[in-house]
């Protein structure tokens, strides 16, 4: 077999519901040593409400602080003296906690992950420090220029609250008590809408039986979809004392459920995806404004976005933004099949590699269900790539050229956005 | 695993571990050079020339490089440090050849004087782009604060002086001599072809002249600093402060190192540490961690923390009472347990995936000419005692002399102040 690829066909992929609507998805890798497992709940920032900027966020923060029998500090390192690597994030649509592991850990891990989600103490005494952390997280990303450039672009591009910041606005996480968070958990933390993944070296039936009797007695609660408001304004310059001025822009996209997802992706994956694409050639290569520079596709589930980010110095910032336009412009009826080829090497590679992690393929297969309520193997992943032609992007190119773009700039002078591209 | 390794006659090694039913490949050429082989006038070209490498040759342009990367869909990029530069690329298992021969080429660059021009602004670019970022200059500031006068504490980037000034005929001289093959390791992980990667490398590299072995410099200064040093940054556009520590440790070749970074992560993990239930739990600090770096024969133990501006002086008070405390009163059986635990995790899951086993690998060689498996290094994790710890903590105690460097939004003060109650189990005297 040396010399030819062998990704794998054949995938073992699973999945099952349980009554309540927990939705059980499992890929089963038996060569590796690891497992992992994701959780994947309904209770991301999009559900924080008015004046609540980062509910979520403290929210799944109090959720780790004691839990079950365990305190806050026993819920921590019960799951690291089991050698687990746990993650927890909040995004805009779920709150999510993660763990990956040496394999035969997995069974001890899962109970304390059960009592994380079902049985969170929420205790009163931790409110003010799991604040103080959440407020000191969002502090550090104000020194983050490049964060703060793209949270502006989400904020400004999609429609409340699909935009909203999930780590929070300071004054608004500063007035949140702790009876807002055990509603929020009540009302976002249940069976319905949540997704469990497993993968890695796994025993499907074993995992099945487990999780049912750790979750198949959680009763469910009503979910009710946030109402969408309306969208910001389309350009926006942030003063910030720093060297370099940070451009984020963007344009609607289909989202990843939609068919032409794909045709959209690939598009800016011409534009801005690898070292040969559009924008690194002509802004970085040739022209040597930026170190940074790159277009890419940002999805939610009923929203998404084409986005390009870069960051040069001041004196340079305009030119930058000038030749990035004209790149998104020159895009429609320029492709070339050269391109498309490499696009597609890449994005074959990358899936084919991410079969080697169990914590990447736990995330992946929980969030394409999220986008699609259906999981879709590598085979048919692979094939819908195969699919795409320079007919089928120009196609979908010409029908939706980049237009109504959403423009952010940070730092110290602002940028001249011309009023063609704003339509 | 298998572990295989072969000499080309011009000095060039290439090791490789081949795990067969990987999915990909991942191969790297490992440059023995880096920041510390660089001088006043030559500061900044280790980092310039890994840029330049992608440039081109005298037959391959670099767009030409970029799109051959991307054609046989590589996960293809490079880095400097201060003692290695690396260049790798994560491919299927069909493209390995591809991959090995391109970046064969790239080793022989042209370093055409026009591209040097351009590429010398993306590198100042670069460098802004750090400077804008926390911690701000702080952690560079650090380490020459701790090397002193040693090339280890140059900063990988060099200055925007250094690089201005620095001319292409510098950055050529430097790349006959450290880049010849005896300097030079290829390494291999994942789905191997191992006959077929000797195979190329003989094909690419096997002309390449030999040349007497370039020497390189030896940290002589002795155990780091032998007072405190500290220094602050302002930065008025920073919303925290965020401080840089440095404590002397076991060096790359030293027998303790495997303690020391256990001993780190009991102390200063990113979770469940000392430090984190101490400062990062509370919500006091944004971060506070600990972790022990190593060079070929230079170690120390590097303290980072984040937190609001006025509290950093007596946070750093703090972690350094948390220090002595251990000192004092040793570590549990319980902390050894579950740090050995999560390094046990974290070697099993950065051993299946190639990409990330090929600079455990290649980084290894490279430094010491010796390969250990993801088994090897399990073992030691498992055979790594309270003494072991304890020993580390006399012989290179963290709450001794140290480099210090604050950068924040405002003049930070310089000490906490006499009494100060958040300074409780300050620093003792040792």
């Amino acid at each position: 077999m040396r010399g030819e690829d062998r990704y794998p066909l054949k995938q073992q992929l699973f999945s099952t519901t349980l009554a309540n609507g927990i939705v059980l998805l499992g890929e089963s890798l038996p060569a590796l040593e690891s497992a992992a497992v994701a959780f994947h709940l309904p209770a991301g920032a999009v559900h924080d409400g008015a004046g609540r900027c980062g509910l979520a966020t403290l929210s799944g923060e109090m959720m780790l602080r004691g839990a079950g029998d365990r305190s806050s500090r026993e819920v921590i390192e019960s799951l690291e003296g089991a050698g687990v690597q746990w993650a927890h994030s909040v995004s805009t649509s779920h709150a999510s906690f993660a763990g990956a592991m040496v394999a035969r850990q997995l069974v001890a891990a899962l109970p304390i992950y059960a009592d994380i989600i079902r049985r969170p103490r929420l205790p009163e005494d931790e409110l003010d420090p799991a604040r103080q952390m959440v407020l000191r997280n969002l502090a550090g990303t104000e020194d983050d220029p490049a964060h703060r450039a793209m949270s502006a672009l989400r904020q400004l591009h999609y429609p409340a609250p699909w935009g909203m910041p999930a780590e929070g606005i300071s004054a608004e996480v500063a007035a949140l008590g702790i009876d807002e968070v055990r509603d929020y958990v009540a009302r976002r933390v249940i069976p319905r809408g949540t997704i469990i993944a497993v993968a890695g070296r796994i025993d499907w039936p074993l995992v099945v039986e487990r999780m049912a009797e750790l979750f198949g007695d959680w009763a469910t609660a009503a979910d009710a979809p946030p109402a969408s408001g309306p969208r910001g304004s389309r350009i926006r310059h942030v003063h910030h004392d720093s060297q370099q001025t940070h451009i984020a822009l963007g344009w609607s996209a289909p989202p990843y459920a939609a068919d032409a997802s794909y045709e959209a992706s690939a598009a800016l994956a011409i534009l801005g995806g690898g070292s040969s694409s559009r924008l690194f050639t002509e802004v970085r290569e040739r022209r040597g404004l930026c170190y940074s520079v790159s277009a890419g596709y940002h999805t939610l589930r009923d929203h998404a976005m084409a986005v390009c980010y870069s960051g040069a110095s001041t004196a340079r910032a305009q030119e930058t933004l000038d030749v990035m336009l004209a790149e998104i412009r020159r895009l429609p009826g320029t492709l070339e099949s050269a391109e498309l080829e490499r696009v597609k090497a890449r994005a074959k590679s990358a899936l084919v590699m991410q079969q080697e992690s169990s914590a990447a393929r736990a995330g992946d297969i929980a969030r394409r269900w999220y986008h699609l309520r259906a999981m879709r193997s590598l085979a048919e992943e692979l094939d819908r790539y195969d699919r795409l032609s320079v007919d089928s992007i120009e196609a979908w190119l010409a029908d939706h050229p980049p237009a109504g773009l959403t423009v952010v700039s940070l730092g110290r002078e602002p940028l001249e956005v011309p009023d063609d591209i704003q339509a | 695993m298998t572990f295989r390794h072969e000499r080309l006659p011009n000095g060039l090694e290439i090791v490789a571990e081949v795990t067969d039913d990987a999915l990909s490949t991942s191969v790297g050429f490992f440059v023995k050079t880096g920041a510390r082989d660089e001088t006043d006038a030559t500061w900044g070209v280790s980092h310039f020339l890994e840029h330049m490498v992608f440039k081109g040759t005298t037959e391959l342009s670099a767009d030409e490089i970029n799109r051959r990367f991307d054609w046989m869909g590589a996960s293809a990029n490079a880095f400097t440090s201060e003692e290695d530069t690396v260049y790798h690329a994560a491919v299927l298992p069909a493209q390995q050849h591809e991959a090995t021969a391109l970046l064969a080429a790239m080793m022989r660059p042209a370093l055409r004087a026009e591209d040097f021009a351009t590429e010398k602004l993306v590198i100042l670019e670069e460098i802004r782009m750090y400077d804008d970022q926390p911690p701000f200059g702080a952690d560079e500031r650090c380490r020459a604060a701790f090397f002193a006068e040693h090339p280890l504490g140059r900063s990988v980037l060099g200055t925007v002086e250094s690089i201005e000034s620095l001319p292409v005929e510098a950055m050529r001289e430097y790349h006959v001599r450290r880049y010849a093959p005896g300097n030079i390791v290829l390494a291999a992980t994942g789905a191997v072809d191992f006959t077929a990667l000797v195979e190329t490398a003989r094909r690419y590299c096997g002309e390449w002249e030999a040349l007497p072995p370039s020497a390189r410099d030896t940290w002589r200064a002795g155990r780091g600093p032998t007072g405190d040093v500290r220094e602050t940054i302002v930065r008025p556009a920073a919303t925290l402060a965020y401080g840089v520590r440095m404590s002397a440790g076991p060096a790359g070749d030293d027998p303790e190192r495997f303690a020391a970074k256990l001993l780190a992560t009991v102390l200063g993990d990113d979770s469940g540490s000392r430090l984190y239930w101490a400062l990062v739990d509370p919500g006091t600090a944004e971060q506070a961690s600990c972790h022990h770096q190593d060079f070929r024969d230079a170690g120390l133990f590097a303290t980072q923390l984040a937190c609001e501006a006025g509290d950093a002086p007596a946070l750093l008070d703090e972690v350094t009472g948390i220090y002595a405390e251990a000192a004092r009163s040793g570590i549990t059986a319980a902390e050894l347990e579950q740090a050995r635990n999560k390094l046990a995790g974290r070697v099993v899951l950065v051993g299946e995936r190639p990409r990330r086993r090929l600079f455990s690998v290649g980084l290894e060689w490279a430094r010491s000419g010796r390969y250990r498996s993801v088994a090897d290094d399990l073992a030691i994790v498992e055979g790594l005692s309270l003494d072991d710890l304890h020993r580390v903590m006399d012989s290179w105690p963290l709450h001794g002399p140290a480099a210090t460097v604050l950068a924040g939004p405002s003049a930070i003060p310089e000490t906490s102040g006499a009494g100060d109650p958040q300074g409780a189990g300050g620093a003792e005297p040792v």
